[in-house]
């Protein structure tokens, strides 16, 4: 048979041709030998138009971060939801799924109208000052569960498999496995094994929008994803469209295989704003082809949101962020709160933060973890510094650099090294100098401002054995410490670190009057 | 055999496996085998590469170590997300012209790492040294592998008896200690003794409460064939990671001896100390892994 091409084969490169730049840009959201990276790794956050529109709500600023939304906008208020259909790796991955999972065909379509919902909700609560996006963007939602949960048990399988050979196995099974482990560990595995917070729950989440493919074909996209909702509204002004618009009576052909379920069951009639342009009907019509062509014709069924839906949605918006100013837990300090360096303002911060899981994927001490509870509901998912398990390190500006919304500041190396994430403080009653007259200094050793910002005292103390030794004992040089956790990381004593790392300002809302700055 | 028995057998051969682990063992008389007379040649100079070359030469040159075919550690101080000048890591030109020395001599291999104390690729990036030797034939400057640490019975031990050392320093056929000098809060300064720190995995921070002797311990497990002291800038205050400038001073100097003692003594001096003001010199002189006393020192100007 003669090769014919055709838009399917063309969509399909360009999907998959945008899920390897995704996980390209994924992959190279590491550090790489370079202060700076030298790539836009947070692109699809970047343009993405609801994270524009959320945070610069949220925010009250332009930022300029945001700009590349405006040509996701473009592009579909000319061509429709092409990115749904063409570029967006969600929806690639759902399709993928397809394959294994036989959705229901011709699934309901009542529960379209949700994402408008959704969207409706995010906007009106960002506008005051409530930024939720981070739940439902589904950039955010596969870049954490990427992060969080995949890739780490991708590098698991990897690590366990090849140790075990290299550990347990003959040496010659070393020699084959070891040049294949040393490969993949240069271009495919990340560089170290790294732990999250929230691993299963970001994975379930994953699990969850892939297991609603059961339900019907692009589940998450018909129903749910709010971004998809707003690029409908835009797509209502498309001048790229199908003609006929509307499926032929009796065909069993392109209205039941439509995977947005576009066509109206009863007329036939083509929602475009459903349509995510995969041109599959043009592809396998049996008789006379419909086209897309730049059409002026308008028009088409009403878009699912009705008015009172609308106004109980919107209702909801103002709601939520008036629950979340009268919730007590944000009247309360929290001392181990620490954001990532350069964030001044907790409240700032979450009205930009998007949850996307950048900063946390970039920080190479797995320093940056999830939050669950520790700031709030509204604050899950947002970033923050457990230094017992990686501290902030002195000369990496990473974070601030992938950051898409500006929330973690791209600092310079010398305004982040000035930067105050918190303050040390010691717990005389462990500190082995303090506490057993055992000399030691792995905090001083290893604080990384000059001067340091850890000092000692000269001092005679009485040991375990009941002698006077004289040892030195470690003091935190207020003004000097930046918090960066370093001291609390290496302290050598087994579990709780006899140093730790509260936050400078007490944590709480500034607002509140608890340690304003 | 049924499904009982073929558990059994697996758990019984898993912890045979498990248990094998390889043992190093350093005899009396590899300790005892001292040069009769402590030598060290310092020089100064500002062709890192010539100068490198000139204080070996009292030695025989590089050859007199390494033997042609060697697998060879070269183990500088890379611990420290710090730059060059910064002085808390070795000097990238001294290792490279170390490199090439090791090279000329015919070595089949060249192996260069450190145990980092700040993240391994910041380190060995910022400190210039992954840098110098990228490109260059037959040398390998690798990332700590964890799983490449291996129980070592410390059987001349004093203070600890057993700790986990870096297999390829243990199986090198020759080990170069190339050590940057500095000061150090808790063990005075760390010079060639105390770079042992990046050969060794485990719990490092327990090494401290007993500094100098535990180090002198871990140095009866690897003895370098030559220690060269990288004192071509020497960080005197804010140490061992340093950051600021003003605690650097320019010496473009550097120090070699087979003797790792004699070595670390003659590097004391230079910061206007004395080689019994650092705890790990006097314990490692106790020993008898070296000579610390000036006066029993020829110091060998080039």
């Amino acid at each position: 048979m003669k090769y014919r091409p055709t838009w399917r084969t063309a969509r399909k490169l360009s999907q998959f041709l945008f899920l390897v730049l995704f996980l390209v840009l994924f992959r190279k959201t590491d550090y790489a030998g370079s202060d700076t990276l030298p790539y836009a790794v947070n692109i699809f956050f970047r343009w993405d138009p609801l994270v524009a529109a959320t945070v610069m709500l949220s925010a009250r600023k332009f930022i300029l971060l945001l700009f590349p939304s405006l040509f996701i906008i473009l592009l579909t208020i000319v061509f429709g939801r092409v990115f749904c259909g063409w570029i967006c790796p969600v929806g690639t991955l759902l399709d993928w799924l397809d394959k294994g999972i036989r959705p229901k065909p011709r699934p309901s379509i009542r529960f379209r109208k949700i994402k408008y919902l959704l969207l409706v909700l995010l906007l009106v609560s960002s506008l005051f000052g409530l930024q939720l996006i981070g739940f439902l963007d589904p950039f955010s939602l596969l870049v954490r569960g990427g992060t969080f949960a995949v890739d780490p048990i991708f590098n698991l399988i990897a690590s366990g498999f090849f140790n075990t050979v290299y550990t347990h196995a003959p040496a010659l099974a070393e020699h084959v496995t070891e040049p294949v482990y040393t490969v993949l560990k240069n271009g495919i595995l990340p560089f170290r094994q790294s732990f999250y917070f929230l691993s299963g729950l970001s994975l379930l989440i994953l699990a969850a929008i892939g297991a609603m493919e059961k339900l019907g074909k692009r589940f998450w996209c018909r129903n749910l994803c709010p971004l998809g909702a707003m690029l409908a509204l835009f797509s209502r002004w498309s001048f790229f469209r199908r003609i006929p618009s509307s499926s032929c009576k009796n065909c069993p052909q392109c209205a039941p295989n439509c995977r947005m379920n576009a066509f109206d069951p009863d007329s036939g009639k083509l929602h475009h704003e459903e349509c995510n342009m995969c041109m599959d009907c043009v592809d396998d019509c049996l008789n006379q082809s419909p086209r897309f062509t730049f059409t002026r014709q308008r028009g088409g069924p009403e878009t699912d949101l009705s008015r009172r839906a609308f106004v109980a949605s919107a209702l909801a918006g103002i709601a939520l962020p008036l629950a979340v100013k009268v919730n007590a837990a944000s009247r309360v300090p929290r001392p181990l709160l620490l954001r990532p360096p350069g964030v001044k303002n907790e409240t700032d911060f979450l009205s930009r933060c998007v949850r996307c899981g950048e900063c946390m994927k970039v920080c190479i001490e797995n320093a940056l973890q999830p939050c669950f509870f520790e700031s709030g509901y509204e604050g899950m998912f947002s970033p923050r510094l457990v230094p017992r398990l990686g501290y902030c390190e002195f000369n990496c500006t990473l974070c601030g650099q992938v950051c898409p919304t500006g929330a973690i500041p791209n600092l310079s190396l010398p305004e982040k090294q000035k930067a105050v994430i918190g303050i040390a403080v010691f717990d005389i009653n462990r500190c082995l100098p303090y506490a057993n007259g055992v000399p030691c200094m792995v905090c001083e050793e290893h604080c990384p401002t000059s001067p340091k910002a850890i000092r000692f005292r000269n001092k005679t103390v009485m040991n375990r054995e009941g002698n006077q030794v004289p040892v030195k004992q470690p003091y935190i040089k207020e003004g000097l410490c930046i918090g960066c956790g370093i001291c609390e990381n290496k302290c050598p004593l087994p579990g709780a670190s006899a140093v730790r790392v509260i936050t400078a300002s007490g944590g709480g809302d500034t607002e509140s009057g608890y340690g304003g700055e | 055999m049924d499904r009982r028995d073929f558990l059994r057998q697996v758990a019984k051969w898993t912890a045979g496996a498990l248990l094998a682990a390889p043992v190093f063992r350093i005899t009396p008389e590899l300790l005892a085998a001292e040069q009769p007379v402590a030598k060290v040649a310092i020089g100064t100079g500002t062709d890192t590469a010539a100068l490198v070359k000139r204080v070996l030469a009292p030695f025989g040159g590089m050859k007199a170590f390494v033997k042609p075919g060697d697998r060879v550690v070269v183990k500088p101080n890379i611990g420290w997300d710090r730059r060059p000048e910064q002085a808390a890591d070795t000097n990238p030109d001294v290792v490279k012209a170390v490199v090439e020395l090791v090279l000329l001599a015919g070595a089949k291999e060249v192996l260069v790492f450190d145990n980092t104390c700040n993240e391994e690729r910041r380190c060995y990036h910022q400190s210039g040294i992954k840098p110098a030797l990228d490109g260059m034939k037959k040398v390998r400057c690798s990332y700590i592998d964890k799983r490449k640490f291996v129980p070592v019975d410390i059987s001349k031990g004093k203070s600890i008896h057993k700790w986990l050392f870096y297999r390829d320093a243990l199986e090198a056929d020759c080990y170069i200690n190339v050590p940057v000098a500095k000061h150090h809060s808790l063990a005075g300064l760390t010079i060639g003794l105390k770079n042992i720190m990046g050969v060794i995995g485990g719990h490092r921070g327990r090494i401290h409460h007993n500094i100098g002797q535990n180090l002198a311990d871990l140095n009866t497990v690897i003895r370098p064939a030559v220690t060269i002291v990288d004192a071509t800038r020497i960080l005197l205050r804010n140490g061992p990671q340093g950051g600021r400038l003003q605690d650097v001073k320019v010496l473009n100097t550097v120090l070699a001896s087979p003797d790792i003692v004699a070595a670390d003594a003659v590097a004391t001096t230079l910061f206007g100390l004395k080689p019994a003001d650092i705890p790990a010199t006097r314990a490692a002189a106790e020993m008898g892994l070296g000579e610390m006393n000036l006066n029993r020192i020829k110091k060998i100007r080039v």
